[in-house]
């Protein structure tokens, strides 16, 4: 069953043409990579189906309801949920607390001036289980602001997971971490797509990473769609080949 | 009626050329640096005053030209001194230092020159009136709406035509970039500080002949000022200039219909924008 | 109790017994009962301010035009209205809250020194309402003829007009439960969104937080506390002007939460208490005190931008 599917949608920025008529299906349970070349226009691309940018044209269909025009809080409330290229966090704000806002944000709690005694429970027990699937229970009480680069990109990780998405969206997870935070943070990735069978869409430049994560591959060059299809299919594309390389030759 | 109607759109005018020039220095400053100047109506009442007192040595003329420009160099001097510290911080520091700043000016002032209302000598054949029927019409007014005129044409011409202008304009719509072609962007905002005070300074010397010159001036005149850019648009400078001239006629036909309303229905137009473009008239989408 | 949670409960514990002792250790350092009372009405102000600038980070330089109308609203029911102090606080409260709440949506989609700046304007039209109608209001020369009245609680009658310890612990009691709700607001859930959007705007939007929504609550919680205060200030002085609602009011209440620090809970009462306490001062012993209080203005945000209490966080921390 499908759970994202994107139609024709194309983005202008007055004569520039960033995303240009791409259409994606994506199905429940999926890890979908997007790469392409630097401007292909892939985190425009994501800004468009997270709400965060308006598309010029074109039809953003999730779980069968078009939220083309929805704004981006209600598409958050719908299960669509995501990370940013660079790290988005309360840096002033310890672990705990930052995973602690989505989660009573996500238990319907936003607009309560108190919490009973069965609430904060709910709650305390639901941060300490994000905290351990995301690594993070020994630095609980750190300020995020204070973390290495890895810790943070988790800590955003299991924020957005906090909110219990249907479809979360990792834009660029790995970017300026070195081999071992790379290999973590892949892992943890790994796990939440196959414990928790969660539907994941990825824009990566790390072909380590994509080639052992994604079920499928989406490749945009210059806002257009290139090509798609398994990682083998992909990596024995001629097109796709042509693209890079080409982009490296010149 | 009719005449009463003319002579206060009239009226309007000239009061909107005052907030316009006010206005556009004010969205200058904030434009490129982010910083609201509240000490900007002190400015003008440092114009005013200058052009008070270097009137008998160098005479009205001398004084229009002279007083502006001196303003102008005290607006550099501060920015270099003090409100330069405060880019990139908070904008809530500027705004208090600025406010800080507009009570010293208005002491200092009261200080130098007085409390009390000073006479203003503006040469006396530009004083009388050109008809009998429009007695409104003396040759000062005009005089003014027409410097009011060549500066704001001076101030696109600048910011069209010279390389300080086009950096200004692109410093507005991408600091960094700006900044990494090699523009100092330190001297740039000076420069545009210096450029926006100097509209103050020229608002100070016109507005005393007009409104008489006292320290609080400035003070009356900053709020309508504000209320421009926000009618306008925010980050438009065209904007600024058709919501002063727009609150001042507004203002000027109130007078005559409902005159204890006078001030208080600028502040209407500018709900009313903010409720149906809430970026202002001329206002581009998403600058804030 | 643990240590750890006296440091946490110290803060507390000074503020309110100073706070509870002041009438009788004010006269001994050289003030007297209604400054003390001016302090704890002002700092309600900046604190009322503070849940929107210091904790919400939003900043609004128009807070006086809230203030103003809380103080209108309980001089005109003591004047014109009925001879109650209790209604006469209820009614100013309302009437700057709801002014608030009608203001807000037109202003909480703008951002930092644009949302400054359209806050400030507004606030300019109450005051040439107040200003202008002066067959109502009193125009320039301010409302009088009213006075605040003793309280009648059915089984007693405190005599808050005559005695001005009485009127000071009543101003005590208003403050505590604003100032209570706020702190509890503020470890709520609710709370926690505030601070969300204070530290990462974009990233509480993208976990679901309606941003403007919850800045709208906070905006309106804010004027209803600024209000109150302006109600009281109202009472303690028998007398309100327009200067209550000047623009230039508003920047004294933003410089009381700086200067005592935006990020510490009781930062601006103590900013309130340096800066009524100076002002009182410098006001007996110069003609020109607003220079005074300018430079003060600037060098507030040159050397203490963090405030009083930010300094002193910093150095106990390290």
């Amino acid at each position: 069953m499908s759970l994202l599917k994107v139609e024709n949608l194309s983005k202008h920025f007055g004569s520039l043409v960033a995303v240009n008529d791409v259409s994606m299906t994506v199905q429940s349970g999926e890890l979908r990579a997007v790469i392409g070349p630097n401007g292909a226009g892939k985190t425009t691309f994501f800004n468009m189906i997270s709400g965060f940018l308006t598309q010029s044209s074109g039809r953003i269909v999730f779980d069968g309801e078009d939220v083309s025009a929805l704004p981006a809080t209600q598409r958050v409330w719908r299960g669509i949920s995501r990370t940013f290229q660079i790290t988005e966090v309360f840096p002033e704000l310890s672990v705990g607390e930052n995973l602690r806002i989505p989660v009573e944000v996500a238990s319907g709690y936003r607009l309560s001036p108190w919490l009973s005694r069965g609430g904060e429970v709910e709650v305390r027990d639901r941060v300490a289980e994000l905290l351990e699937m995301g690594g993070l229970t020994a630095k609980a009480g750190r300020l995020v602001g204070e973390l290495s680069h890895g810790d943070q990109r988790a800590t955003e990780i299991m924020m957005a997971l906090a909110l219990k998405p249907r479809l979360l969206l990792l834009d660029e997870p790995t970017a300026g971490m070195g081999d071992q935070e790379t290999y973590d943070i892949t892992k943890l990735i790994r796990r939440l797509h196959k414990d928790h069978s969660l539907t994941i869409v990825l824009i990566e430049h790390d072909m380590r990473v994509i080639f052992h994560l994604a079920d499928r591959i989406t490749v945009l060059a210059e806002g257009t769609m290139l090509a798609e299809g398994t990682p083998d299919e992909i990596a024995n594309s001629e097109v796709v080949q042509a693209a890079y390389l080409g982009k490296a030759a010149a | 009626m009719t005449q009463l109607l003319f002579f206060n759109v009239f009226n309007g005018l000239i009061v909107g050329a005052f907030y316009a020039l006010m206005a556009l220095g004010l969205s200058l400053i904030l434009n490129l640096s982010g910083v609201i100047n509240f000490a900007h109506g002190g400015f003008l009442a440092i114009g005013g005053y200058l052009a008070y007192s270097l009137i008998p040595y160098i005479g009205f003329w001398g004084a229009l030209v002279l007083a502006p420009v001196l303003t102008a160099f005290i607006g550099i001097l501060v920015e270099r001194v003090l409100i330069r510290r405060l880019y990139g911080r908070d904008p809530l520091y500027s705004l208090l230092l600025t406010f800080g700043l507009a009570f010293i000016i208005e002491d200092g002032t009261r200080f130098i020159w007085g409390a009390q209302s000073l006479p203003f000598q503006v040469p006396s054949w530009l004083v009388t009136p050109l008809s009998d029927d429009y007695f409104f019409l003396t040759g000062y007014r005009l005089f003014m709406v027409l410097v009011v005129g060549i500066a704001v044409a001076g101030l696109f011409f600048i910011l069209n035509r010279t390389r300080l202008g086009i950096r200004i304009r692109a410093g507005t719509l991408d600091l960094e970039t700006v900044s990494v072609l090699g523009v100092n962007v330190r001297l740039l905002r000076n420069m545009n500080f210096g450029l926006g005070i100097y509209l103050a300074g020229l608002a100070g010397v016109l507005a005393v002949g007009q409104l008489g010159l006292q320290p609080t001036i400035g003070a009356s005149l900053i709020m309508p000022s504000f209320v421009a850019i926000i009618v306008g648009g925010l980050g438009s400078l065209p904007g600024t200039l058709l919501g002063g001239m727009l609150i001042g006629v507004a203002s000027g036909i109130t007078t005559v219909f409902f005159p204890s309303a006078t001030e208080a229905v600028i502040y209407v137009m500018m709900a009313a924008v903010l409720l149906v473009r809430p970026r202002g008239l001329l206002g581009e989408e998403g600058r804030f | 109790m643990q240590p750890a949670d006296f440091t946490k409960q110290a803060p507390n514990i000074v503020v309110w017994a100073l706070l509870l002792t002041m009438p009788f250790w004010l006269s001994h350092v050289g003030g007297y009962t209604e400054l003390g009372s001016q302090v704890v009405v002002l700092g309600l102000a900046a604190l009322g301010l503070n849940f929107l600038l210091g904790y919400t980070g939003v900043l609004s330089f128009g807070h006086a035009a809230y203030f103003g109308l809380g103080a209108y609203g309980a001089g005109m029911t003591l004047r014109y209205l009925l001879p109650s102090t209790g209604m006469g606080i209820i009614i100013g409260t309302l009437i700057g809250t709801i002014a608030g709440a009608i203001i807000g949506p037109l202003i909480i989609r703008l951002r930092g020194v644009y949302f400054a700046m359209v806050t400030i304007a507004f606030g300019q039209v109450f005051y040439f309402i107040a200003f202008r109608w002066s067959s109502v209001t009193g125009g320039d020369d301010g409302l009088t003829g009213w006075t605040r009245l003793p309280l009648h609680l059915g089984f007693t009658t405190i005599d808050i007009q005559n005695n001005p310890v009485a009127f000071y612990y009543f101003v005590l009691v208003m403050f505590a439960i604003a100032v209570g709700i706020m702190a509890w607001l503020l470890r709520s859930p609710f709370g926690r969104t505030l601070i969300a959007i204070r530290e990462n705007e974009r990233r509480s939007r993208f976990l679901g937080i309606p941003i403007d929504q919850h800045i709208w609550i906070s905006w309106v919680i804010s004027c209803a506390v600024v209000s109150l205060a302006g109600a009281l200030f109202a009472l303690l002085n028998n007398f309100v002007d327009p200067r209550a609602l000047y623009w230039t009011q508003s920047g004294d209440f933003v410089i009381m939460a700086v200067l005592g620090g935006m990020r510490s809970f009781w930062g601006p009462l103590i900013g309130a208490a340096i800066y009524v306490v100076l002002r009182d001062y410098l006001s007996s012993m110069t003609e020109n005190w607003e220079s005074f209080i300018g430079l003060f203005f600037v060098l507030v945000v040159l050397f203490f931008p963090r405030g009083v209490l930010g300094i002193i966080t910093r150095k106990v921390k390290s």
